[in-house]
């Protein structure tokens, strides 16, 4: 009888005993099945929005993705301010989610007697159930008008030094939607960050401090480091969602398809130019819309990408090492 | 080693001692200081997240509360000016899509999760980037491709065409918190199965995913709790109605969807059905989340 | 090739249908409640007949405007007519008309007739488009101002200068002139307008175009290119949300949400020079004056009496002429015929802050509605 080969994650051979080398087979052709399915789904979603938008590409170029003005009435489908308000309430949401998310996440898996640990998590994923339509409608009826009466003047007190924080408090805009994509993103966030954090082996963490390491050091060196790749993981799916958010955004950021000129401003972005238009676009612009769809898909593969090198760039091996793909 | 030292003042070695000491000291101090103030920041960034938590649940709960009565859970959906009407309808609907969405999507999303975390080629890598991609498409967009997918090609609305857009949404969150939790799981436990003869669907079943099913846990809990929640992928897909209705190829109302609606109504009281069912959600997930919670603690002890 | 004759045998099938119908009912609804609405005086010969429609689902989808009123009336009406279940989602006009060309629903409801390119895209076999009026509504003007409890008044030029972000102070000329007396503060005006493409702003932007042509030139459509200086929101109700907590804001609401909600809303110059506060009771006064109306010229806004508020509309129910199933059919033109005359639907307007179809519409709906013909070209309605 030959003995089969099992390559485990070390490579290595364990001879001796028969096993089915068909049943491990099976099992990784069933995984790669799955795997291909899934791949199969998302490319049958990528041309089916190729498809529709392609009349818009056709008829009107590709230099439209890079104007300014958005006009659907007069055919300028310009989606300039729409990428920029996208990407702006986006880099605002996690410059908040990333640091508030990770301080936390780092206080419930270390910092928090234990009892507390289950409910304290428990609350801060509760607000990954708020549907977005109530997000919305909070930021519009509560937190605006503190935004406007408040939040605002007080920022450009502060900061009006760097030139963000021009024009009138208008309570609606781009600050008002970041603020409220971080409060729908820190549930993400800190989930999934807590988990990996809690996950380090904890003979690293004892080995650390008994070399004298302090809290934090250890914190710092040994467990964010090791957690790294999940903590990207979390990362990704953080910025995914806000990325993506639709009809929050819509509710409180005014739609104003102009370029914004300070993070006070209404703007727009391309989620909320979808969900706006849908419904009553036909011919060019339905297209225009998908194209903007497009759009926010390479985006997205942009923003993942830079988040990977940078992670990649800083990967050190280590007993517990996590391949970064 | 040691030295035989006349003159303690001026030996070398003690002065170094010294020197390495009182340096030890002050560093210990200084790392002290920022450990205090690294953690105090910590505790700080804590705080500032239950903030909003507490503002949104706070805000929820008092608009939503007083929707909340018998009629409210066990009757169907009736117009503005009829008493006694309520969203069971809506339940309903949420189930079914639901069960439908999560029964396709868990399986699915785990299986590639396996697969992620077990591989390391290019394959792998590309399945990664697509799925942390998809994460980032707009709800809307997932919701006209399920219009196009299958309400156009069916020829009718209908709760199965929702259920294929949220399951959609669920997937590559179910893929990518699996994976990361999968991986989670020390590479010594898993050859510790293989070290005694086990294949790897057997490692995999017995060993790495109980000793990953927290973390699966809660990915396949935010996956839930975003689906049912998610409203942008149903508008285009399962239409709405104000009958109860079972039948997935049927079209169905759904929780968020009248969240939606009923919160651009004219009507206050209507309005407020909103807000009930907006607590609703936040309550069922609550439940969803401590329930999980018991069960893999279950599970975990069942298995020592 | 449309068959308008009614013969007795066609009348006497269609009843037939209807009663063996009315026996075989299923209804699943777990509601309990008594419906609302009664008939009442001389039209009750049909509109009996109107409720004997056969058993079945219908389907039907877009404007969101008349949405409470057809859950409310479709209430009543399977209320009294058990077995019809109907089906009405407020999609939006434009979605609703999308389904309604391919298929995908029984009729349509439109806060703008489909117009010809609209038309164009439904197939040709399917044949030619019944449009309807099915309801009225006013558009009022709602504006939050601190500290002034006297009711404003605009009128045309005034309004268009402040939604295209030309006047941009409450304290302007124009606006001291039309309110004398009134302090106003010098804080800057916020326009709040729709974000979607909306019947609302189709209807706003007519007036502005009738009454202030000069001086309104971003046209009359259901999508506007506003100003940078106009906050926009989706959907009526986010506009009207924004208006309340945005201080000096001022916005155009539908007038049943602005009623419901207790908004603050404005009195505005109609032609004949009166300044006219929106109500139920003057919109239907300005609807009154245009007492013929089709799908290619619906517009009725600033018409001539003291009486008339000058923002208001109608919306529009879209069936297909040649119904190709009877019972289909039967069902919706009946429900229709029912929910657009008095003494059957338009009793629930009222209650609900919408506007009763003048009877003029009323008769020329009724017309309309019996030229629907079914598989055999008899018409489906009883006369």
């Amino acid at each position: 009888m030959t003995t089969a080969t099992v390559t485990g994650t070390g490579g290595r051979r364990v001879a001796g005993r028969r096993r089915s080398v068909l049943s491990d087979r099976a099992y990784r052709g069933g995984l790669a099945a799955c795997v291909l399915l899934f791949v199969a789904l998302v490319g049958w979603f990528v041309v089916a929005i190729v498809i529709q938008a392609r009349p818009a590409f056709s008829t009107l170029g590709f230099s439209w993705i890079f104007q300014k003005t958005w006009d659907p009435t007069h055919n300028h489908f310009g989606l300039l301010p729409a990428i920029l308000g996208t990407l702006e309430t986006t880099a605002i949401a996690m410059v908040l989610a990333v640091p508030i998310g990770l301080g936390t996440a780092l206080s419930l898996a270390y910092l928090i007697p234990v009892r507390l640990r289950p409910p304290l998590s428990t609350a801060v994923e509760l607000l990954a159930a708020v549907p977005s339509v109530v997000y919305g409608l909070w930021g519009l009826i509560a937190l605006a008008p503190i935004w406007r009466s408040t939040v605002e003047p007080f920022l450009s007190s502060v900061l009006g030094w760097t030139s963000l924080f021009n024009g009138p408090n208008s309570g609606n805009g781009l600050l008002l939607a970041g603020c409220i994509l971080f409060v729908m993103v820190l549930p993400t966030m800190v989930a999934i960050s807590r988990d990996v954090l809690a996950v380090v082996p904890v003979e690293q963490v004892e080995g650390a401090m008994a070399l004298g390491a302090t809290r934090w050091q250890t914190l710092r060196k040994v467990v964010l480091r090791d957690a790294r790749t999940g903590i990207l993981g979390a990362f990704t799916l953080a910025t995914g969602r806000a990325l993506g958010e639709t009809v929050a955004v819509a509710l409180v950021i005014g739609n104003s398809p102009y370029l914004a000129h300070s993070l006070k401003s209404t703007a727009v972005t391309i989620p909320a130019l979808i969900v706006n238009s849908f419904g009553e676009a036909t011919g060019t612009f339905r297209s225009a819309l998908f194209g903007a769809a497009l759009v926010l898909l390479v985006i997205g593969m942009v923003v993942n990408s830079v988040a990977r090198l940078l992670v990649r760039r800083t990967a050190r091996t280590g007993v517990a090492s996590v391949a970064v793909a | 080693m040691s030295t035989l030292v006349l003159d303690a003042s001026t030996d070398p070695i003690l002065e170094r001692r010294r020197r390495v000491q009182s340096a030890a000291t002050a560093s210990l101090a200084r790392r002290k200081l920022a450990s205090r103030v690294a953690l105090g920041v910590c505790w700080l960034a804590l705080a500032i997240a239950v903030v909003p938590l507490v503002a949104v649940i706070a805000y929820v709960v008092t608009k939503g509360l007083p929707a909340w009565s018998s009629d409210f859970f066990v009757h169907s959906t009736v117009p503005e000016g009829v008493p006694g009407g309520g969203i069971f309808n809506a339940i309903a609907g949420t189930l079914v899509i639901g069960a439908v969405a999560t029964g396709a999507t868990v399986p699915f999303g785990v299986a590639c999760g396996l697969f992620l975390a077990e591989s390391e080629g290019r394959l792998a890598a590309a399945v990664r980037f697509v799925a942390d991609v998809m994460t980032g498409m707009p709800s809307i967009t997932v919701g006209i491709f399920g219009y196009i997918a299958i309400v156009l090609t069916t020829g009718s609305y209908s709760g199965l065409a929702g259920a294929f857009a949220i399951g959609i949404i669920m997937l590559p969150i179910v893929t990518r918190a699996a994976e990361t939790a999968i991986r989670g799981v020390p590479v010594t436990v898993s050859e510790a199965g293989f070290a005694l003869g086990a294949r790897r669907s057997t490692v995999a079943r017995r060993v790495v995913l109980p000793t990953a099913l927290p973390g699966v846990i809660t990915g396949v809990l935010l996956a839930i709790a975003r689906g049912v929640g998610e409203t942008a992928p149903l508008l285009f897909t399962i239409f709405g109605s104000q009958y109860l209705e079972w039948n997935p190829t049927q079209p169905m109302d759904a929780i968020p969807f009248v969240v939606y609606t009923n919160s651009s109504q004219p009507y206050p009281d209507l309005v407020q059905i909103a807000w009930g069912a907006a607590l609703l959600l936040v309550a069922a997930v609550l439940v969803l989340n401590i329930g999980s919670r018991l069960l893999a603690a279950w599970l975990r002890r069942e298995r020592a | 090739m449309v068959v308008r004759s009614l013969t007795a045998a066609g009348a006497v099938a269609v009843l037939g249908i209807g009663l063996t119908a009315c026996s075989s009912s299923s209804s699943t609804t777990t509601t309990t409640a008594p419906p609302g609405g009664s008939l009442s005086g001389g039209n009750s010969s049909y509109l009996s007949a109107d409720l004997k429609a056969p058993a079945g689902t219908l389907l039907a989808a877009g404007s969101t405007f008349v949405q409470p009123f057809f859950n409310s009336a479709f209430y009543s009406y399977t209320g009294k007519n058990p077995g019809l279940k109907v089906n009405y989602q407020g999609v939006g006009s434009g979605t609703g008309i999308t389904d309604f060309q391919s298929g995908t629903v029984d009729f349509a409801a439109s806060d703008v007739p489909m117009s010809a390119s609209d038309l164009a895209k439904v197939p040709a076999s399917s044949g030619p488009v019944v449009q309807i009026p099915d309801i009225l509504g006013g558009v009022s003007i709602s504006y939050d101002l601190p500290g002034v409890t006297k009711q404003l008044k605009f009128d045309a030029p005034t309004l268009a200068g402040i939604f295209d972000g030309s006047i941009k102070t409450w304290n302007a000329s124009q606006i001291k002139a039309l309110n004398p007396g009134v302090s106003l503060p010098s804080n800057a005006i916020t326009p709040e307008v729709r974000a979607d493409s909306s019947g609302t702003t189709y209807i706003f932007t007519d007036y502005l175009t009738t009454a202030a042509p000069s001086v309104w030139t971003l046209g009359a459509a259901k999508t506007i290119a506003w100003p940078s200086t106009a906050v926009q929101t989706p959907k009526n109700s986010g506009v009207a949300a924004s208006i309340k907590s945005t201080p000096y804001s001022i916005g155009y609401v539908e007038l049943d949400y602005a009623i419901a909600n207790h908004f603050t809303y404005a009195a505005i110059k109609n032609a004949a020079g009166s300044f006219v506060t929106p109500s139920p009771a003057t919109v239907a006064a300005d609807a009154d004056q245009k007492p013929t109306i089709s799908p290619t010229n619906f517009s009725i806004v600033n018409e001539p009496g003291t009486a008339s508020y000058p923002i208001a509309g109608y919306s529009w129910a879209i069936l297909l002429e040649h119904q190709t199933s009877a019972t289909i059919g039967a069902q919706v033109v009946k429900l229709l015929d029912w929910t657009t005359h008095t003494g059957g639907g338009q009793d629930l307007a009222a209650s609900l802050y919408y506007v009763a179809l003048p009877p003029a519409i009323q008769n020329q709906n009724r017309t309309e509605l019996l030229t629907v013909t079914g598989p055999n070209g008899a018409a489906l309605l009883t006369k």
